[in-house]
């Protein structure tokens, strides 16, 4: 890792714009020079995460072409994956095939997308076999995650001393933290809090710095505050998933009309966990009417 | 030892302070006394009158002058005012040592090599007294600071105190000639009113010093014998308390520090020493090469001090006044004593926070230096030079503020600085191996980091920077990347001030200020003579700061000024308005109001508000040259016009700002000939023809004005100045206007009268006016010129100009805002003009722009083929697939045993389970998603079977109970369980209740919108509102069981308004049915309704049933009506009529199932009473009477409850299960 190398490290800045959600700045300053041939697919690599994280899938996948490095070929299977419903046969048995591949089934980034893949399948048990043995930050990071979704904040705590004891300050041990504290509430809800506020005072406010803010503070019951923060948020991005679905629950608690954002989420992202949540809602309840009646 | 001045000279073997002023005198051992500013570092006088060293000197505490006492046995006693000596007393017999004022009478004591010591009155201008006892030189005497004493060492070994009480005596009493006859006697006899009170026996050799201490009754004295005595005494004696050893050489001069509890002494072993005076121990001692000392002088007021040596003397400080402080939002805290203090600027209140160490007295100057606080961890970090720099790091409790005298262990560590970086971490500076150590709260090293320079001290730059200072340069260093944001050559950067924003930054050298940006690019550099104190920024952006002497401004182009001047020096922390906030050196917090206009108005003008620079012109009273200067120089000529009124000064500025209106007006005023020309030049320049003509023919210059003629093409102007020119005999002029008119005849003609008869002929030939040709070469005779052959000749005849009237296009003089603004002229019709012109050029344009795309579209075109051949171009490029060899196998047997060994955990419970598992609570279960287990609570509960009017609050209440997190980039989101009531201490991992959201509160709001609206009569909106507020309640939660009796409290009150309002709502369907109208009419003020409401109800009623004739039932509404007293006066009126009516004719028209004397229960569904006595059923949950028919049935009212089920009751609370 950088922080154990010593040195000026010349992806700090692209890595946390990444980290931090500010992708079309990642993009936007990726022109780095003297860069040692790994570093520039480590760089190519962010670049193009970027790209999928902004949703253009399709650009990743024309513009990798089958001669590119490992690492990349793998982005590319998460662009495929993400890119439409019915690609994503083709892009998991593609990933199982690299894995099985003892070439290159053990690079960190390949695994790195299998988790991903994997965890979007809610098959957490394939996804940590791949993940756990860490690796890169970004590896016990998205452990940490993982675990978080399997409701084992215990494991998600292990995963962050590890991350802690490699480097206490890099940013992705600082989210990880503030997504556990988050998921274990009470008084480290305070603490992710000024975490996230940290990070919106040292570099660029994303929406995701805002979003995090946001929660905690709906966590806290601030739903004024939260509110003020996810309008900033929608001003930076109209379309972020996440900030329309936080403003969904936060107008909830608000008394006020959440219909517009309901709505917005939909279409931006139908299959998004909220919109999920709405429509299994309604069916369960009309099941639990029948069930009870 | 700071030292603040040096000085190179002579011998010093004198020194005095003066009180008020920053001045020294040093009197040198070549007879010369010099007055030195030892804040500017200058010599402000020198006096040279004595013959020989000049030993002893002293200022008067108030009047301007000082005495001087030498080795030519005189003292003499100066004016400096007036720098000269204003008289000598003599009477001393050998060399003078030292002289002193007295602090109240006017004497003068002094010490001499002749044994004595003498008392002398300088109005009287006479000796009054000498003490003699002495049997060697007496080296040196002083008057005690508040007693009748005097103190003074002799070379007999002996410090003696002398009584000198008599002497003041006789000089109260106002017998002028009887105190003359006594001062004979005392001359005669010597020594009667000065009598010695102690002889202090002790050194081993001559004492050459003793002082006085200023409070307490201590002389400390110093001899050749190399120790320091100290001596106590009281009313009857005096005794020697204690010795202090250590000088190596000769003491010659000892005394006590004012302020401190210390004892300053120096010696001819080139060092000065300091001592603690209760411990009686060195505290410290600072040594010159080739330097013995002579002399020691303490100031009276402030804390410095000064030393005499052999080449020269040095002012100083023993130890540093600032204050330690770190400013943090609304607050200030700062060290004073041994406390950390905070200063809350809003409320201007001084807490005291908690003890901190307190600095071992073993050395000097181990007081906190510098202060770094955490907000968010209310923790202070306190650098101070302790074992050569070393912090302590305190936390303070939060609820401790102001109590608390035990010191808390704090932890420490050795570093040349430290400084919070970030909430929880802190940088230390380790000086020996050029790096930097973050560490955390608990003091461990989190992270190590080389430093990119040689870096003797860090500052805050920001989350997760640092500025590090280096002898001649900073930087600023990114702490986790490791690189160097930005550096800058500096002078030493003492302090560093940021900006609230963070974006200005202010680096505070000795004598320079440097103003960059947060990347440390320079902005400018300010050099000040005086040293640079303290500074903050103001919310504009004006970095204010104080010296020595001032407080000042910069402004963000580096112009700066003085605003205040200041008595002592303070530290500036913060700046609100006109309000400065500092720190003076006694630890106090100090606001000072400031007069800000004058840096406003310059930074107004230099970010080119010109709004605010006019409202301040015509509002403020911002006069003087200084601004006109300012304004001047700085490029505002137009705005310094409207601040001058001398009409010469008018006219340099207008003419600079190019404003020829008002050039002209100033010009007409002052009416010289160098103003017009001048006036006449810039007119040129601008093409102002009007006023160009205009000057000209002011300084009379017809050249010109001739010139200008033609050249604007005003030809009959011009034939006018060719006669004009005749007129003054001017042959030359007129020639030339008729060159330029291209008048021939009138060439012949002057050609002819000014004698040039050939020159006349050839013109008269060339231009082929044959006939005076012929006259003229009659006239010449044969001197007749001839004429070159094969040339043709053609008259010049002046081309007609472009523009014949008015100006030329004029120049572009740009009109501020001031010109509009101030002058109430304006030009309207030529900017009109303008614009025109404007218009037409902008078509012009179009043309070119079509053209241009025309030819872009060719040359894409173009580009688009060549695209196109380098794509078929690439089609060629086959990729060969290499086959390689597989690899060998270690990796996949790393793969196999990482999944072979990990065994992934088995999932968690989700929160929402928990939630589930704990409550039996239907809205907790409704948010956990748990649907039917809440309906199945709901129908329990309260018997509720229609959940349909439920579904959009069920499904509100799950989607609002979790939030979504984005963690991982494209992995899927984390949703996390909102939970309720959180408090900063609750415990994690401890899952509380699920927020719901709904609250009480909100169905309260909307209770009130119901009223309103029913108020207004808008009945079926009403109804709405307390139908969603009946519908919410089953999904409420509150706390306490008071607020379970208030929901259910709620429940009767809505459902009393749900039932009035369908039973209204129905009325208005049947208009064909009187009867039962005003029977529902009726029913409807049963119901318990708000007083306004029910008075609504009843005038309702009351008008129904008179309408429909039945007067004693409206008279029975009517007369309940009265009984609320309406405030409305109509309604009262109204009910008043009804009354007087009904009495009239007490009976009803038609029968009302309606017997307002027997209490009743109105039927939720069929909407007919219910008498008491007669059977019912109710509605389990909003408790509505029905008929017993309606059993089984969904309860209209509430339309969620089966009519008579049974039922447990409303479960609103978790304080009910408990």
């Amino acid at each position: 890792m950088a922080a154990a190398a010593g040195g000026p490290d010349p992806l700090f800045g692209l890595r946390n714009n990444f980290y931090l959600g500010a992708y079309q700045a990642a993009i936007n300053n990726s022109e780095i020079p003297n860069l040692s041939p790994d570093e520039v697919v480590e760089r190519d690599s962010l670049v193009y995460r970027s790209y999928i994280a902004l949703g253009s899938y399709q650009l990743v996948i024309n513009e990798i072409d089958s001669s590119a490095a490992t690492p990349l070929q793998a982005v590319k299977l998460l662009a495929l994956y993400l890119s439409a419903p019915e690609n994503k046969e083709i892009a998991i048995s593609s990933i199982r095939e690299w894995l099985e591949d003892p070439a290159i089934g053990n690079n960190p980034i390949l695994r790195l997308i299998a988790g991903i893949i994997f965890t979007h399948e809610q098959d957490y048990n394939e996804a940590l076999k791949h993940t756990n043995a860490g690796g890169t930050m970004e590896l016990h990071a998205l452990n940490v995650q993982i675990f978080l979704k399997m409701y084992r904040s215990d494991y998600a705590e292990k995963q962050l001393r590890v991350m802690q004891q490699i480097d206490e300050d890099h940013t992705l041990t600082q989210l990880a933290s503030a997504w556990l504290n988050l998921a274990v509430g009470g008084s480290k809800i305070q603490e992710a809090y000024l975490i996230f506020q940290d990070f919106s005072e040292k570099s660029q406010i994303t929406s995701l710095i805002l979003n995090g803010k946001a929660v905690c503070c709906m966590h806290k019951g601030e739903f004024d505050e939260a509110e003020t923060l996810l309008l900033e948020a929608l001003n930076k991005d109209a379309k972020d998933p996440e900030t329309l679905a936080n403003l969904v629950v936060c107008s909830l608690h608000l008394g006020k009309s959440s219909s517009r954002y309901l709505n917005q989420l939909k279409l931006a992202q139908p299959d998004h966990i909220l919109a999920k949540r709405a429509s299994t809602a309604e069916e369960s309840f009309d099941k639990a009417v029948h069930a009870v009646a | 030892m700071l030292t603040k001045f040096e000085t190179k000279s002579n011998r010093v073997k004198g020194l005095s302070f003066h009180s008020k002023r920053p001045w020294i005198l040093a009197s040198l051992h070549s007879g010369v006394v010099q007055l030195w500013d030892y804040r500017m570092g200058t010599l402000i006088d020198r006096f040279d009158e004595h013959d020989g060293p000049v030993r002893g000197v002293h200022f008067h505490k108030s009047q301007p002058l000082f005495v001087s006492g030498g080795d030519d046995y005189k003292i003499k006693v100066w004016n400096y005012k007036l720098h000269r000596c204003l008289f000598t007393l003599l009477g001393h017999l050998d060399y003078i040592r030292t002289v002193q004022f007295h602090h109240e009478n006017p004497w003068i004591v002094s010490a001499s090599d002749d044994h004595t010591i003498r008392i002398w009155n300088w109005q009287s201008r006479t000796c009054i007294s000498v003490l003699t006892g002495h049997n060697h030189y007496v080296m040196c005497a002083s008057f005690h600071p508040k007693e009748d004493l005097v103190v003074s060492a002799s070379l007999d070994q002996t410090v003696r105190v002398w009584d000198i009480g008599a002497l003041r005596k006789k000089t109260v009493s106002p017998a002028d000639d009887i105190m003359r006859l006594s001062q004979m006697n005392t001359d005669f006899f010597g020594g009667v009113d000065a009598v010695v009170k102690y002889v202090l026996e002790g050194h081993d050799r001559g004492v050459n010093w003793a002082s006085f201490h200023p409070t307490l009754p201590l002389i400390v004295s110093g001899a050749d014998d190399r120790q320091v005595k100290i001596w106590r005494m009281n009313d009857t004696k005096a005794w020697e308390v204690d010795t202090l050893r250590g000088h190596m050489n000769n003491v010659s001069c000892v005394l006590f520090h004012s302020r401190q509890d210390i004892i300053v002494s120096n010696s001819e072993d080139k060092s000065i020493r300091v001592w603690d005076a209760t411990k009686r121990t060195g505290l410290q001692t600072f040594r010159r090469e080739h330097d013995r000392f002579w002399i020691l002088a303490a100031h009276p007021e402030i804390n410095l001090l000064a030393a005499g040596h052999d080449t020269g003397m040095i002012v100083f400080k023993l130890e540093r006044e600032r204050p330690a402080f770190s400013l943090s939002g609304d607050s200030l805290f700062y060290v004073k004593d041994r406390f950390l203090r905070a200063f809350e600027y809003s409320t201007q209140k001084d807490t005291q926070l908690i003890p901190i160490r307190r600095p071992g007295s073993n050395t000097l100057n181990q007081g906190p230096r510098t202060l770094s606080y955490s907000p968010t961890e209310n923790a202070v970090l306190v650098c101070s030079d302790i074992d050569g720099g070393s912090y302590e790091l305190y936390v303070v409790p939060k609820d401790s503020y102001g109590r608390g005298d035990m010191v808390q262990e704090a932890k420490r560590g050795v570093g040349g600085s430290a400084v919070f970086v970030a909430r929880n971490r802190f940088a230390v500076l380790e000086k020996s191996s050029n790096q930097v150590l973050v560490k955390n709260l608990k003091n461990e090293i989190v992270k190590k980091s080389p430093l990119p320079i040689a870096t003797d001290a860090v500052f805050y730059a920001g989350t997760g920077n640092l500025l590090c200072r280096a002898e001649d340069k900073v930087v600023i260093f990114d702490l986790q990347q490791r690189i160097v944001l930005g550096d800058l050559q500096t002078s030493f950067v003492r302090y560093v001030v940021w900006s609230q924003d963070m974006e200005s930054v202010a680096l505070l050298s000795k004598h320079s200020i440097i103003i960059a940006d947060k990347k440390l690019v320079h902005r400018c550099t300010l050099h000040e003579t005086i040293r640079v104190k303290s500074g903050a920024w103001d919310d504009h952006g004006v970095f204010i700061y104080t010296t020595l002497t001032h407080i000042k401004y910069c402004l963000p182009n580096g112009d700066n000024g003085i605003i205040k001047t200041l008595d002592v020096p303070v530290y500036i922390t913060k700046i609100y308005g006109n309000t400065i906030f500092c720190l003076d050196r006694d630890g106090k917090n100090r606001p000072i109001i400031i007069d800000s206009t004058e840096y406003i108005f310059k930074l107004s003008l230099l970010r080119k508000r010109y709004d605010q620079v006019m409202s301040m012109i015509k509002n403020s009273e911002l006069c003087g040259q200084a601004m006109i200067a300012y304004l001047q120089q700085k490029g505002f000529p137009q705005v310094a016009l409207y601040f001058v009124k001398d009409e010469r000064t008018r006219f340099n500025l207008a003419l600079e700002s190019g404003n020829i209106e008002k050039a002209l007006e100033s010009a007409k005023k002052i009416d010289e000939k160098d103003h017009w020309y001048r006036l006449g030049v810039e007119a040129l320049r601008q093409g102002n023809t009007g006023i160009v003509e205009y000057a000209y023919q002011r300084t009379k210059n017809f050249e010109r004005l001739s010139f200008h003629y033609l050249i604007t093409g005003n030809l009959d102007k011009l034939s006018k100045m060719m006669k004009i020119a005749e007129v003054k005999n001017d042959v030359m002029g007129q020639f030339h206007d008729a060159l330029y008119l291209g008048d021939v005849r009138e060439r012949i003609k002057i050609l002819e009268n000014a004698g040039h008869l050939p020159l006349a002929y050839i013109t008269a030939s060339v231009h082929g006016l044959h006939d005076i040709a012929e006259r003229l070469a009659g006239e010449l005779g044969d001197n007749v010129p001839s004429l070159p052959e094969g040339r043709k000749a053609s008259l010049l005849i002046p081309p007609s100009p472009a523009l014949c009237a008015g100006d030329w296009p004029l120049l572009m003089v740009s009109k501020g805002i001031f010109e509009g603004g101030l002058d109430d002229t304006g030009s309207g019709a030529q900017e009109d003009y303008e614009e025109a012109a404007d218009a037409d050029w902008g078509e012009a344009l179009d043309i070119g722009e079509v053209d241009s795309i025309q030819n872009g579209d060719i040359s894409m075109v173009l580009e688009d083929e060549h695209v196109h051949e380098e794509n078929e171009e690439e089609g060629g490029w086959d990729l060969e697939d290499l086959d390689l060899p597989p690899d060998a196998d270690t990796p996949k047997n790393t793969q196999n045993a990482r999944s072979s060994v990990f065994v992934a955990p088995t999932p968690g419970m989700p929160v929402s389970q928990i939630w589930v598992q704990r409550s039996s609570l239907a809205a907790e279960h409704a948010a956990a998603g748990n649907f039917d287990t809440a309906m199945r609570l709901l129908s329990r509960q309260l018997g509720i079977k229609n959940f349909s009017p439920l579904k959009s609050l069920f499904i509100d209440l799950h989607m609002g109970s979790q939030t979504y997190l984005r963690a991982f980039t494209s992995a899927p989101v984390i949703s996390v369980a909102v939970e309720r009531g959180w408090s900063e201490s609750a415990s994690p991992n401890v899952r509380g209740p699920p927020a719901l959201v709904f609250n009480f509160s909100q169905l309260e709001e909307k209770l009130k919108v119901g009223y309103k609206a029913t108020t207004a009569g808008k009945f079926s909106e009403a109804l709405k509102h307390f139908l969603a507020i009946l519908h919410t309640i089953p999904l409420i939660v509150v706390e306490t069981r008071g607020e379970v009796n208030e929901v259910k409290e709620l429940i009767t009150i809505v459902k009393e308004y749900v039932l009035g309002l369908q039973m209204e709502l129905k009325r208005r369907e049947l208009k064909d049915n009187p009867v039962r109208q005003q029977e529902l009419a009726a029913y409807f003020t049963h119901c318990s309704l708000q007083i306004p409401h029910k008075r609504l109800a009843l005038q309702n009623a009351m008008t129904v049933c008179f309408k429909a004739q039945n007067l004693s039932t409206a008279a029975h509404f009517a007369r309940q009506l009265l009984e609320t007293n309406p405030s409305n006066e109509n309604q009262a009126r109204t009910a008043r009529q009804v009354l007087q009516a009904a009495e009239r004719n007490m009976r009803d028209a038609t029968q009302l199932n309606y017997d307002f004397r027997n209490p009743f229960v109105m039927c939720g569904a069929t909407y007919v009473p219910i008498y008491r006595g007669q059977k019912d059923v109710t509605c389990p949950y909003c408790s509505t009477h029905f008929v017993p028919a309606q059993q089984g049935q969904i309860c209209n009212v509430c339309d969620l409850a089966v009519v008579g089920s049974d039922a447990s009751g409303l479960l609103c609370s978790p304080s009910q299960i408990r």
